[in-house]
């Protein structure tokens, strides 16, 4: 992959997330406030994006969407997990729902 | 929480009728029905037969704090709880409403398919809210991880470890986790 390509996935990547959130956030405001991890001004103004919004928005090189775990030593934690995979997800959610939106 | 007030309006008992319905589907127990809606108990019971096929279960709600404290249920009363205090926090939504979608979050959340029995009920995550607003639990922060679990609000929690930084060495070594295991090794095989 060179890094145009790379340049257009990520543009593509962007569209994707915003049209995903927006759809969420149309059909079911709270539950996709929670499952994107965004407060509740940042759902309200994504839900009211027109798509030529959305298109200028997401036709930027770099990531809109971040990261959400910012803790180096949680993240290995949690990927190490070797026996259980259910656990590691009960984990996992339990750290996202406790961080601040 | 408060029940909402009753008035003799049809569209009023429309919405208490879908939101009993909302909650017999994911599993309530008939008190918590009669707590959270305006309808009769008779109505109730009616509505449940309707639904279910069966007469509701008769006897008290689980009254005990401990069940919210032992390995599993701890976990998933912890995932229940922080998915509620979220949609709470962020999401502006309150009482029951809250409840419901954050148990429909939860069941999503641990994969839960239709055959078998959660581990956290409906009633029981019901009751969690309660022990919290009561102040009989509370959510305390693991040293470890960062992660808020639920605990006694009277047990001494410094330097505390929640039950997946520190897991008990017998935790989850059920029968029924056995047969898991068994069944998962042959789907796999």
């Amino acid at each position: 992959m060179n890094e145009n390509e790379m340049m257009s996935e990520i543009r593509d990547a962007n569209l994707n997330y915003l049209m995903l959130a927006q759809q969420m956030i149309r059909a079911d405001k709270a539950t996709a406030i929670f499952r994107l991890g965004i407060s509740k001004d940042i759902a309200d103004l994504l839900e009211g994006l027109s798509n030529l919004q959305i298109l200028k928005l997401a036709s930027n090189n770099m990531m809109l969407a971040r990261f959400r775990f910012e803790d180096g030593a949680i993240l290995s934690m949690l990927t190490d997990y070797t026996k259980d995979r259910a656990l590691a997800n009960s984990h996992t959610a339990i750290l996202l729902s406790g961080q601040e939106a | 929480m408060e029940k909402a007030n009753v008035k003799k309006s049809v569209v009023a008992e429309a919405e208490q009728i879908q939101l009993a319905i909302q909650m017999i589907k994911l599993g309530a127990r008939l008190q918590l029905l009669e707590a959270q809606t305006s309808l009769s108990r008779e109505r109730l019971i009616k509505l449940y037969k309707e639904l279910k096929g069966v007469s509701p279960p008769k006897g008290m709600l689980p009254f005990s704090t401990d069940w919210f404290l032992t390995w599993q249920p701890n976990i998933h009363s912890s995932i229940f709880m922080n998915i509620y205090n979220y949609l709470v926090e962020h999401a502006d939504v309150k009482d029951i409403t809250a409840i419901i979608k954050a148990y429909s979050l939860y069941l999503q959340q641990i994969g839960h398919d239709s055959d078998d029995e959660p581990v956290l009920s409906m009633t029981r995550a019901w009751t969690l809210v309660r022990f919290i607003e009561s102040k009989m639990l509370k959510l305390h922060t693991c040293s470890c991880c960062g992660g808020k679990f639920v605990v006694n609000a009277y047990d001494l929690n410094q330097n505390y470890y929640c039950n997946l930084c520190h897991i008990p060495s017998r935790a989850g070594k059920t029968k029924k986790a056995k047969e898991m295991t068994y069944k998962m090794v042959t789907v796999a095989a």
